[in-house]
């Protein structure tokens, strides 16, 4: 996230013969951080490594090196479907989590402490079951004879059932509840931040209550939103449980791609290849998201 | 829901001055807590009242009511006799310096300053030249492009004044602006303040809980306690006549000196103090208990005893200036500040003397209270 | 500083550690045996630690620790462990298993050494294994929504296709449905094409594409009321109180085994053949065929569940079966060729 904390530099102004237990102290800094980075060393960047080597064998038994696989997957315009589906994917999740979030953490900015903890916990629940209950859980209300659909044909909005489980839009709805919490999180975090009398300022100065939500509000939750959107962005578009059980077998993304070819197919390079794919395209828009909030932040604490 | 403020009426913006403020029998209450009982208060024309009191007395509420930030339960704000109730905060034209000056942080100086003119809707071309006219009258010219985190204390607090003063409020609220300021730097906000409020005419309300700030701005003090006024008048009236025992002990420092009345006639009344000594002041009193309030500066030390002198046995001298805050022990043990001056005779720790009224000296007498409360 | 000291402590720490498990294994294998064998994750999983696992201690004395693994996760893990087995024997659908012949996994089985032989349907048992449990493929399809179909075509017309859940290659169920559906539109064993190009055509009608693990959930939740699957989903949902029966298409069901192989190179294998006679044995298949597992048992002295649509093991015979040396290089391209196809 924005502001990850950087080791310690030396203050302005200290006295140089304070720099020998400086160093010191930042040596035992690097020492108390050895066994995490040891960790994301060993499980992490050596795995990714491997991935990226697995990627340039040639062929699916692992034999010679080649770029078939890049090839296979670059040439292909059903490869650059699936990633942009994908990233279009987490896009209109970040979109409708955004859209109901904000709302949603500015009615928690104005709440009593009561209902600020009460509004929390609501929103802090999906993370508290399982993805998978939460999954099916959603196939119940989506699915044809759901809840949602008993409501829409009970009250004869509709003659027929909805089509929504297997659909994007149902997909969306169900990624909406399932990634809130990731959006929500950093946002009332930096939103309990704002100094309540700077929206008083801006009323006082004559702005209407919208001209002081996007004039003061939303640049200064900017770096929390920001957060948020990557969570929600990172998140979605790698949900495979949920991809799968409510996208359903005609909507492909990369994750499901990659099961596939890794799990069904045994074809390990081209899986390789194509979860390289998916970290890169899903990183760059990552970048965007952070390099937009990084600069929101500078405005808010430049 | 998206409106645009509205100003009042054309040509009532141009003048900052000559306003005024009526708050007719406001009542606040947050639950089962009064905020404001029935607070009548009229701010003069280009005046500055100083709302001073301690915390909790009501006087933030009722800033937060003039501004419309709260909703009262009871009672009425009128600017210039037009009831502003049912304004919301931002179509009340209130000007607010506020405590932490609450500057936008992610806009520079200009674009603070800018801030109230673009909200009403102001020509781009007219903004330019009034944001460079605000920050040269607080000086700040060379650093409109400097965002508020990147100013002192005081640069920020002129922001905060330009800010305010563009929108050219009929009211201008200041809500403990000094507070956060060092004790040199507040003096010059001070006179700065009182500077540019006299330039332009300004009616102002300054909250505050220090009471020497309240004595060299504000032209009137109301001084507030458990939402209601208990006095209201200029300072030398709230400090030489005040109108309660709070009052008094709120306003400088005062000695309270248990008496009791004896006779009051003719205009003076004839009191004696606790360890017997009998004083003949001027005024009037019922008999009775009572409490004689002396400020330090109407005690006077003296060698020899004599009528209406009482022995104090001399404490610890703190030298302030010209003058020296002196503490003296009254037979009973009870502490009196009284101020020295530094010339004369220098006199010891412990050494025995006389304390009496100074010339002229005029203290105020109240009932003694059953209990002693605040 | 050097750091000879550090390494040759950590080896010799290393080596004490190593120590009592070998120790134990020692112990263990006197005993009578052990061995490490792989199951699938889910309902086979908890069948074999309850049922297989107390049978072959208490009768054989071989002592069974298990490894719950999906078909191609044994295939990767066997792949990379280079020689040292990472476990005795495995448990495979027929895809696998060739994949598994075709790279040489397999120790040579013989099946003179089962006690057990006997009363397994000869096709079952050869050079690399032997069957321990049937599947049979056809149509599921709920008798309150739809009526009964005839045939593989049947899924593709009204009023079928507009209920009708459909699944891909990355199961042998689905592979084998489509395969079959392709056989009636002119294709076979090699060529879906047809199966492909008719699903297309009515692809707009069609109720859910899901993937396998979904299936059962939306059968259940009514988004689809037909399906192609196997005869012990159809059980397991019955048994949950679903409306659901099995159909056998005109055609034929399909059957196929899944069986049990001992690792090569591995150094129980004689315990591995009394794991594996355990397995086939007729209480424990007995206890197999009930629910939840809901195996459809291999041994003929079992009494076969009246669901199932044969009477008896032999009849299945007549059954629809593949080659899946030639399925395995297509299957690929298969999945490939589906997601395309089905994508929005």
């Amino acid at each position: 996230m924005s502001g990850a904390a950087a080791p310690a530099a030396p203050a302005p102004g200290t006295i140089t013969g304070a720099a020998a237990p400086l160093r010191s102290r930042r040596l035992t800094t690097w020492g108390l951080a050895a066994p995490l980075g040891l960790a994301y060393a060993g499980f992490f960047v050596a795995p990714l490594l491997m991935l990226f080597a697995v990627s340039f064998y040639a062929d699916e038994r692992m034999t010679r090196w080649g770029l078939d696989q890049w090839q296979r997957f670059l040439l292909d315009s059903f490869h650059w479907k699936v990633v942009a589906d994908t990233l279009l994917l987490g896009l209109k999740s970040v979109a409708a989590t955004t859209l109901l979030g904000f709302p949603l953490a500015l009615l928690y900015r104005g709440a009593s402490p009561r209902w600020q903890r009460a509004l929390l916990f609501v929103a802090v629940m999906p993370l508290l079951t399982s993805v998978v209950v939460r999954t099916f859980a959603w196939i119940v209300i989506l699915g044809r004879e759901g809840v949602v659909n008993q409501l829409v044909l009970g009250l004869g909005l509709a003659a027929e059932p909805l089509r929504l489980l297997q659909t994007e839009l149902g997909l969306v709805i169900a990624l909406t509840q399932i990634e809130m919490p990731l959006l929500l999180l950093p946002l009332l975090s930096v939103m309990a931040r704002i100094d309540p009398r700077l929206l008083d300022a801006s009323a006082s100065l004559g702005a209407s209550p919208w001209r002081t939500l996007f004039r003061v509000t939303l640049p200064l939750a900017a770096p929390g939103l920001a957060a948020g959107c990557l969570l929600v962005f990172a998140s979605s578009t790698t949900a495979f449980i949920s991809q799968s059980v409510i996208g359903g077998g005609r909507l492909v993304y990369l994750p499901a791609m990659i099961w596939q070819q890794a799990m069904v197919v045994a074809n390990w390079p081209f899986a390789a290849t194509a979860a390289i794919a998916l970290l890169v395209s899903v990183s760059a828009v990552i970048a965007v998201i952070a390099y937009a909030g990084r600069v929101a932040a500078g405005h808010a604490h430049g | 829901m998206l409106f645009r403020p509205s100003s009042p009426a054309p040509g009532q913006a141009a003048s900052l001055r000559g306003h005024t403020l009526d708050v007719l029998g406001l009542g606040v209450r947050y639950g089962g807590f009064t905020a404001l009982d029935a607070v009548d208060l009229s701010v003069r024309a280009g005046e500055v009242l100083a709302l001073l009191g301690p915390s909790g007395c009501g006087k933030t509420t009722l800033l937060r009511t003039v501004a419309g930030f709260v909703r009262q339960d009871a009672g009425q704000v009128l600017i210039d006799g037009g009831a502003i109730d049912d304004l919301p905060p931002n179509r009340r034209r209130v000007g607010i310096v506020f405590q932490n000056y609450a500057l936008f942080p992610h806009m520079s100086v200009a674009e603070n300053v800018a801030y109230g003119l673009r909200a009403r809707g102001e020509a781009r071309a007219r903004i330019a030249p009034r944001v460079a006219e605000l920050l040269e009258m607080v000086q700040l010219g060379p650093l409109r492009d400097r965002r508020p985190g990147q100013l002192s204390g005081g640069q920020q607090q002129r922001v905060a004044l330009a800010r305010a003063l563009a929108i050219e409020p009929s009211i201008l609220l200041l809500d403990e602006p000094f507070a956060a300021l060092d004790r040199s730097l507040r003096l010059d906000m001070q006179i700065e303040i009182k500077r540019l409020q006299r330039q332009l005419g300004l009616t102002a309300i300054l909250v505050t809980h220090d009471q020497d700030e309240a004595m060299s701005v504000a032209d009137r003090i109301a001084v507030m306690r458990r939402g209601r006024i208990e006095q209201l008048g200029t300072p030398v009236e709230v400090y030489d006549q005040p109108a309660s025992l709070f009052v008094a002990g709120f306003i400088g420092t005062t000695n309270r000196l248990p008496c009791t009345v004896e006779r009051s006639e003719g205009g003076r009344v004839a009191l004696r103090l606790a360890d017997g000594t009998a004083l003949d002041l001027p005024g009037e009193a019922p008999p009775g208990p009572a409490l004689l309030t002396v400020r330090p500066e109407q005690l006077v030390l003296h060698d020899a005893g004599g009528p209406g002198r009482f022995p104090v046995a001399l404490g610890l001298a703190l030298p302030l200036g010209g003058q020296a805050i002196r503490e003296a022990l009254l037979a009973d043990g009870t502490a009196l500040r009284l101020t020295e001056p530094r010339l004369g005779a220098i006199r010891e720790l412990g050494e025995r003397a006389f304390c009496g009224l100074a010339p002229g000296a005029r203290p105020a007498l109240f009932p003694r209270p059953d209990s002693e409360e605040d | 500083m050097s750091l000879a000291f550090p390494r040759r402590a950590l080896l010799a720490g290393a080596a004490a550690l190593a120590a009592p498990s070998a120790m134990l294994r020692a112990a263990r294998a006197q005993k009578g045996g052990s061995l490490v064998a792989t199951t699938y994750p889910g309902i086979w999983d908890d069948s074999f630690r309850e049922i297989v696992a107390p049978a072959a201690l208490k009768t054989k004395g071989v002592e069974v620790e298990f490894q719950a693994l999906f078909a191609v996760d044994q295939i990767a893990k066997f792949a990379a462990s280079r020689g040292a087995p990472p476990f005795d024997a495995f448990v495979l659908d027929p895809g696998p298993r060739i994949t598994a012949i075709e790279r040489g996994m397999f120790e040579p089985f013989d099946g003179g050494k089962l006690t057990t032989l006997t009363k397994l349907p000869p096709q079952l048992v050869d050079q690399w294994g032997a069957g321990c449990a049937a599947q049979v493929v056809g149509i599921a399809y709920n008798p309150k929504k739809v009526p009964k179909p005839g045939g593989w075509d049947d899924l593709l017309k009204e009023p079928w296709v507009s209920r009708l859940g459909l699944t891909g290659f990355g199961t042998t169920f689905g592979t084998v449905s489509l395969i079959e559906l392709a056989k009636v539109f002119g294709g076979g064993e090699t060529n879906v094409e047809p199966a492909l190009a008719e699903l297309k055509k009515v692809l707009p009608k069609i109720a859910a594409v899901g993937t396998p693990a979904a299936m059962p959930g939306l059968f259940q939740q009514g988004q689809c009321d037909v399906m192609y699957t196997n005869t012990q989903t159809v059980m397991a949902l019955k048994d949950r109180g679903v409306d659901i029966e099995f159909a056998t298409p005109r055609t034929g069901a399909v059957a196929f085994f899944t069986t049990l192989h001992i690792a090569k190179g591995s150094e129980n294998a004689e315990a591995a053949y009394k794991y594996i006679d355990t397995v086939l044995s007729a209480p424990v298949q007995q206890a197999l065929t009930k629910p939840p597992a809901n195996l459809v048992p291999v041994n003929k002295d079992i009494a076969l569940s009246p669901n199932l649509p044969m009477k008896s093991l032999d009849e299945m015979s007549g059954f629809v079966t593949h080659d899946w040396a030639k399925i395995n290089p297509l299957r690929g391209q298969w999945i490939e060729r589906f997601n395309r196809e089905m994508a929005k």
